[in-house]
């Protein structure tokens, strides 16, 4: 009897499938003698790269007890499961049956994409109501002030422009 | 560069500690460098690599 560390990275395309997924794959576990000792569901998150076409993966981690001689016939099962994107069986020490860092990460990170979504919302909702008006008197102001500005300074662009132009005009009637 | 120290139990799991030691391209800091000794070194290396397998470290920032 050896204790080990089965991690798995699912489809994360799975969602509804997954719980009846998870059952399947705990009596394949129980049928080859091995006896989880705790399983911790961190959940989806997002890849470092992609493997495959996937982005992000649904990771599975189980702690195990069993026998040496089942882990080849695990691994082969495992390798033909196509809602398995990796996977990979350590042998270890000791049973942690606890949660670990990486659960509270993906929690942590779940939050933040959620309160950025939300306040992007509110961001939303702020922008449609009293924006139009307050809007409208800014582009009045700064249109106004646009033009002050522009005139002076324009009618002495204009000419400069019309320079170049007859420059290169009577340059290319030179070429010709 | 600041002198790093690796707590007694970690894994492959505790990405927070393991990224204080990899670069910003992937690449894992030596221990010249960091000031943690070998032993925790070849801890760390095998850390690092199985959690590059995970896909919950890059290996380097050239991948998408």
């Amino acid at each position: 009897m050896n204790h080990y560390e089965l991690t798995l990275i699912l489809n994360p395309d799975l969602a509804s499938k997954f719980d009846p997924y998870k059952e399947h794959f705990e009596s394949v576990l129980s049928q080859l003698g091995f006896n989880i000792h705790y399983c911790e569901n961190v959940g989806i998150r997002e890849l470092a790269y992609t493997i495959g076409i996937n982005k992000k993966g649904h990771y599975l981690i189980y702690q195990l007890d069993g026998d040496p001689a089942n882990i080849n016939e695990l691994e082969t099962k495992i390798k033909y499961d196509n809602s398995v994107i990796r996977h990979l069986v350590l042998k270890t020490d000791t049973v942690t049956e606890s949660d670990s860092f990486l659960t509270q990460d993906t929690k942590e990170a779940k939050k933040r994409t959620e309160e950025r979504a939300h306040e992007a919302k509110l961001k939303a909702q702020v922008q449609q109501q009293p924006k139009p008006t307050a809007s409208e008197i800014k582009e009045d102001e700064s249109s106004s002030e646009e033009k002050k500005d522009e005139s002076p300074s324009g009618e002495e662009e204009i000419p400069t422009t019309e320079e170049t132009s007859e420059k290169t005009e009577s340059e290319n009637e030179e070429q010709s | 560069m600041k002198k790093l120290t690796l707590p007694e139990n970690f894994d492959h799991k505790n990405i927070d500690i393991l990224k204080q030691f990899i670069t910003e391209t992937g690449k894992i800091i030596p221990a010249r460098v960091s000031g943690i000794t070998a032993p925790e070194q070849r801890k760390l290396t095998k850390a690092v690599k199985i959690a590059r397998f995970l896909a919950l470290i890059p290996y380097t920032d050239k991948q998408i």
